[in-house]
């Protein structure tokens, strides 16, 4: 069978220069949805894929699923451009965002069907959706049927038919979008266990804290555009410094202020101050020191992944607007 | 876990799962594994469709309501004529109600998956898409035929009852009208594949019945357009033509005089089953590669 196994990538998912270009009716109404996208996921890492609604996400999605088809560029997943081959699509769960699963079927059944187009039958198949009911947590609703479930576990029986054959990568399209914070913390625990476990992760979402916490790595795309990719710790580089203080009188705000320190979360005569990256933390202390303020905490602070979404997203726009 | 080993295992769990037996026979069978999976899979989706239902359980009982048709007619009617009138009903009833079925569900399965996005569930895994419309297809046809066997089952102890005497021309006609609507069902399983709702295969769908049975009148429209010799009563006759030689004439396949004037238990005369068999099946693949060309380079 060794002209059955993948070639030995680190790259899982790799795209060079992938266009699409959504042909409108009329010339001129052509939508390039995607330019010149060069992505790559490595081996069993979670790679969160970020970006504003229409940014291209699940157009990247459905080209790697071969639901929709390249205008121009490559695709190879493990290793391979054949990525309609039954070799590849047997190793690769997806988990659409708001799919329908039907409601007249039991949570087991589902998995069965899904389980036999991927070839599985029997005893294998069996120990299959057990293992997965017990990774998602369904086990006790196995035989209920779809109609009886809540959101949450429509959801978990999603990710429970994207895993059963046990793919080396997950395709999820918003895995925690709509679910209570309960229910997102139970998949977020799930995914990262599929991470330590090996297995790579592509996951589109809107949940940026969710993304924060499970993610590798990250990519930002943005009309069509991949504006930034790397790990958490390359990206949000940027690290600043609160300072908690007290007794705060108008005066002393003028002094800071004028410093260049940004005040923020005041209430009554607490505030705290923002000491920028490149700015000297003593200084901000000196400041606050001769204004007679007291101190209350001093406290490093890293970029979150939405503030960096933010600021890519908003200097992307603004390079637009001004090439438009 | 390195790189290497994530690799291997997807090898080792392909190997795992590649079919064990050998020669054509364990081919062709791990290749319609898929598709039958789908066809279960629609068939039990498509039997609880409300619509559906609706329309089974109405030409049920108008085919049972038939039977009880003598006591509004006049006492002095021939028993012949409620005999005939029975059989008239309850033929039609098949028709119109089995076509309706036909044209709903044909049109409904694959447009259906695409809007509520389990079609992205299944073309994800390692199914193709001809494999897929196999699947959907053999799953429309599973329904048809259980929807006609109910519908012909019916009228066929219906007329066993009051006549004692085996209708067998009734089974011959449940044959030729399974063709009939298998050939409808294909157009419109193509027309679906290039749709993004059931509305337009709907549409479509009923067009090549209407058409499909008119044929022979189309051939009248092309003798008298070409009379007057104007430009738009050629292109109607050029239309007519054109439409008589491409549609199907799904009058062939209507045995319902000769179930009216004969015999329950006649052979049926002046058609040669296995030639319409063969017609039904030719328009019906031919159908099917329209879907399959349709869909094969469809953007989901």
């Amino acid at each position: 069978m060794a002209n059955e196994r993948f070639k030995s990538v680190s790259v899982i998912i790799e795209t060079r220069d992938l266009n699409k270009i959504y042909e409108g009716a009329l010339r001129g109404q052509d939508v390039h949805a995607l330019k010149n996208l060069n992505l790559a996921v490595n081996s069993g890492e979670i790679f969160g894929y970020l970006g504003p609604n229409g940014s291209g996400k699940t157009t990247t999605i459905k080209m790697l699923l071969g639901l929709i088809f390249p205008t121009s560029g490559s695709i190879e997943i493990l290793g391979t451009t054949d990525i309609a081959a039954a070799k590849v699509k047997r190793n690769i769960g997806y988990l659409p965002e708001g799919a329908y699963y039907p409601d007249f079927l039991q949570g087991e059944e589902i998995l069965r069907y899904y389980g036999r187009l991927y070839g599985l039958a029997g005893a294998e198949l069996n120990n299959r959706i057990d293992a997965v009911l017990e990774l998602v947590g369904m086990t006790f609703a196995r035989k209920r049927l779809l109609r009886g479930y809540s959101k949450g576990m429509r959801q978990r029986i999603g990710l429970a038919q994207a895993l059963i054959s046990d793919p080396q990568i997950l395709i999820l399209d918003e895995p925690t979008t709509g679910l209570d914070p309960i229910a997102r913390k139970e998949i977020r625990d799930i995914l990262a266990r599929l991470r330590d476990e090996g297995k790579t992760l592509l996951i589109s979402s809107h949940e940026l804290l969710e993304v924060e916490l499970i993610s590798n790595r990250v990519g930002i795309l943005f009309d069509g555009v991949l504006q930034t990719s790397g790990t958490l710790d390359d990206l949000l580089t940027t690290r600043e410094v609160l300072i908690e203080v007290d007794n705060v009188s108008p005066q002393s705000i003028e002094v800071i202020e004028k410093a260049g320190f940004r005040i923020e979360d005041r209430v009554h005569q607490r505030m705290k101050l923002r000491v920028p990256e490149g700015r000297s933390t003593y200084e901000a202390l000196e400041l606050c020191k001769n204004q007679g303020l007291t101190l209350v905490g001093v406290m490093p602070r890293r970029e979150t992944l939405e503030e960096l979404f933010v600021r890519v997203i908003g200097a992307a726009e603004a390079e637009r607007r001004k090439a438009s | 876990m390195s790189t290497q080993d994530v690799v291997n295992a997807g090898g080792d769990a392909l190997a795992a799962r590649k079919p064990t037996g050998n020669g054509v026979f364990s081919t062709v069978a791990d290749y319609l594994r898929g598709p039958w999976c789908i066809a279960i899979y629609t068939w039990r989706e498509g039997i609880r469709k409300k619509t559906l239902m609706g329309f089974l359980i109405l030409s049920l009982l108008v085919i049972f309501g038939s039977t009880f048709l003598s006591a509004f007619l006049d006492p002095s009617a021939e028993s012949d004529m409620e005999l005939k009138l029975i059989k008239d009903i309850c033929v039609t009833t098949i028709s119109i109600f089995g076509v309706l079925i036909t044209i709903f569900i044909s049109a409904s399965v694959v447009p259906n998956e695409s809007e509520n996005k389990v079609i992205y569930t299944v073309l994800s895994k390692p199914v193709r898409r001809v494999q897929y419309l196999l699947g959907k297809f053999l799953g429309v046809q599973f329904i048809i035929i259980v929807n006609l066997a109910l519908m012909g089952g019916l009228f066929f102890i219906a007329l066993y009852l009051r006549q004692w005497v085996l209708p067998t021309l009734l089974l011959w006609s449940i044959l030729l009208t399974y063709f009939e609507f298998l050939i409808i069902s294909a157009f419109t399983f193509a027309i679906s594949c290039a749709a993004t709702s059931s509305v337009l295969p709907t549409i479509g769908g009923l067009f090549i019945y209407i058409t499909g049975t008119l044929t022979e009148y189309l051939k009248d429209v092309e003798v008298r357009s070409g009379q007057s010799g104007e430009f738009f009563d050629e292109m109607i006759g050029w239309l007519a033509y054109g439409l008589r030689n491409v549609l199907p004439n799904l009058q062939h396949f209507s045995l319902k005089m000769q179930i009216l004037d004969r015999a329950p238990n006649d052979p049926p005369t002046d058609v040669l089953i296995p030639h319409l068999m063969a017609y039904g099946l030719i328009y019906a693949v031919s159908g099917f590669i329209m879907a399959y060309l349709i869909f094969r380079r469809k953007e989901l």
